[in-house]
């Protein structure tokens, strides 16, 4: 109920004398408010690490032996002044594409690869160009590549998509990047477990499903996730590769 | 009130109220796009399409919880009532703060794939069975989903095409849909905070609504319960000394409404407590010009009728009414909208006379 001596505001009419001072002064907190809300929810952001495509470098073009992990790697063999020989690059097409349809012929085969490097850290990756112009067979015959095995580990980590996490993105990992890190997952982009612990000095590991497969349907629902599970993990040049039991997986939160 | 129905019918008030909630809302953008990362000491930047669904994310949050906030603070204190009077044109300007956060993340997360995006965001996460990892875009589509349908109808045409309670029903769906935003946040950015400042801001409005809600709920409840203990067959209301030329009480009625008693010029009236457009509280307002005007929208009733003047056609229900003595006494029994009751005079109160 309404009284005498409370202003009464009508829209169409001018605001009452005696409301006038308190609209003002909530017009002000209102104004300011959010631009101090702005401010502090701008810089609460967290850093998103310093994986990125590396434009600067130039395009790459190198030459090694292209191997189905069943994602496909190319361990160089001739490489250039920025990828060492001996080095394993990880592969991927433009966007959330693999290239398995182009890689799957060569496999075991001298090739060259062109693209652009994404990088962080020790996870490197690159995305190749279209058609030939990114991945062709070469003349000569592929050296032998040796794999070595280092047994089984349980680690604690995340599974992520490795463009994404190697620069693709930032955050390229994280419960709010898992719909997108899925999307790139599905399109055959090699995953990577990102571990807690270093495994032989490696934080980014490439992981697949058991014995060589691919990555396994159960795997997706713990995406983004804190998990700890086990696998057999091989050294392939410079890449270490999780083969992941999904039996072992466990959410530690 | 309206005649016919134009887009807005705009007034000063209006364009103060636009001027400074676009004034907020382009500020908060601003520093957040373009101050703030100069504060920031990331050794590379988040990508500017993440930075900008964040920022248009943040905004649609702190719009919709100041939305919501508003209802509760004008029935805790009248002074309030002014920013309630403009409310749908802040709730459409949220819409389209939401709008441009849902394009970010479409056009970034689900896009660069061979499936279409739109597909993209219902496939590519499907792990509905836990709370860690739950696909919170779907909170997210809903909220989305009722906002766009609540502006849509946020004119007064849909009001009048669909009815008040209906319409009324409808908009409830505002509170589903902040709950959908608050699961959305809390299943979605939440969970990878490092820095706990906008947890803290996020947990903060979401419980200012929360806390508002109910002491507004408890502040009518009381209010209810004093009616409630004076409510009989002929309803008393008031001794006529506590009455004040222009202005009302409000009792509740056994049938759970609620009336206005007015004192106009000497004379007594009863008309329904909700005005037609908005169930706005007329009680709650006064008489200018000779007709009970709305302290929500300025909505006009002849206080004998109810009716609206002319040309205007809005018409709420009439209350007979009568005096015991000095005590004020009501009819339960209400009319229908828009019929005639004659004003009972007042023993001793002066009325003013008509010019010859």
């Amino acid at each position: 109920m309404s009284d005498k001596n409370s202003p009464f505001f009508v829209g169409y009419l001018s605001a009452p004398q005696a409301l006038r001072t308190f609209l003002m002064v909530i017009c002000v907190v209102f104004v300011s408010g959010l631009a101090g809300l702005g401010l502090a929810l701008g810089v609460a952001q967290d850093d998103p690490g310093d994986g990125a495509f590396r434009f600067d470098y130039g395009r790459q073009t190198v030459t090694g032996v292209l191997e189905m992990t069943p994602y496909p790697v190319v361990r160089v063999t001739e490489g250039n002044e920025r990828i060492a020989d001996g080095q394993t690059l990880m592969l991927s097409g433009q966007g959330k594409n693999s290239i398995m349809t182009r890689a799957s012929p060569l496999e075991g085969q001298l090739v060259k690869v062109s693209g652009v490097i994404l990088d962080r850290g020790d996870l490197e990756m690159l995305q190749l160009r279209g058609g030939r112009n990114g991945l062709s067979a070469v003349e000569g015959t592929a050296p032998q590549m040796q794999t070595e095995q280092l047994g089984r580990w349980r680690l604690a980590g995340e599974i992520c998509d490795g463009k994404c996490l190697a620069g693709a993105m930032r955050p390229g990992r994280g419960i709010a990047h898992k719909a997108c890190a899925n999307l790139c997952l599905l399109g055959d982009i090699p995953p990577v477990f990102v571990t807690t612990q270093p495994v032989e000095g490696h934080e980014f590991l490439l992981i697949t499903g058991p014995e060589g497969t691919a990555l396994p349907p159960s795997a997706y629902h713990h995406v983004a996730q804190f998990i700890s599970l086990e696998g057999d993990v091989e050294r392939r040049g410079d890449l270490l590769v999780l083969k992941m039991d999904p039996a072992t997986v466990e959410v530690v939160r | 009130m309206s005649v016919k129905y134009i887009p807005v019918q705009w007034n000063n008030n209006k364009y103060i109220y636009d001027v400074v909630m676009l004034a907020g809302v382009a500020l908060f953008l601003y520093v957040f796009l373009y101050a703030a990362p100069g504060l920031l000491s990331h050794e590379r930047p988040v990508n500017p399409q993440v930075h900008n669904a964040r920022a248009f994310g943040a905004c649609a949050f702190v719009m919709l919880t100041v939305i919501l906030c508003i209802g509760p603070l004008a029935r805790l204190d009248q002074r309030f009532l002014p920013l309630l009077y403009n409310r749908r044109h802040f709730g459409v300007m949220t819409v389209f703060v939401a709008i441009t956060h849902a394009s970010y993340i479409l056009n970034w997360y689900f896009a660069f794939s061979s499936s279409d995006k739109f597909e993209a965001l219902l496939f590519a996460n499907t792990s509905y069975a836990q709370l860690g990892g739950f696909p919170f875009e779907v909170f997210g589509i809903f909220a989305l989903t009722v906002l766009v349908i609540l502006a849509a109808t946020s004119h007064d045409f849909w009001m009048k095409f669909l009815t008040p309670p209906v319409w009324k029903r409808i908009h409830y769906l505002i509170y589903p849909a902040y709950l959908s935003v608050v699961a959305h946040v809390s299943l979605g950015i939440l969970q990878d905070q490092q820095n706990h400042v906008f947890t803290v801001i996020f947990i903060g409005g979401a419980v200012a609504v929360g806390v508002l809600h109910l002491m507004a709920a408890l502040h009518e409840r009381r209010a209810d319960a004093a009616i409630a203990a004076r409510a009989a067959a002929w309803v008393d209301i008031c001794d006529v000394s506590e009455m004040s030329d222009g202005f009302a009480k409000i009792r509740l009625l056994p049938s759970g409404e609620r009336v206005a008693v007015y004192l106009n010029d000497g004379t007594l009236s009863a008309i329904s407590n909700a005005c037609a457009h908005q169930n706005g509280p007329l009680g709650e307002g006064r008489i200018i010009d000779c007709l009970v005007t709305c302290p929500w929208h300025g909505f006009q009733y002849d206080v004998t009728s109810g009716r609206s003047p002319a040309p205007f056609t809005e018409k709420v229900p009439t209350y007979n009414l009568r005096l015991d003595g000095t005590r004020v006494q009501v009819d339960p029994a209400a009319n229908p909208p828009g019929t005639y009751v004659e004003p009972v005079a007042v023993p001793g109160h002066a009325q003013q006379e008509a010019p010859a």
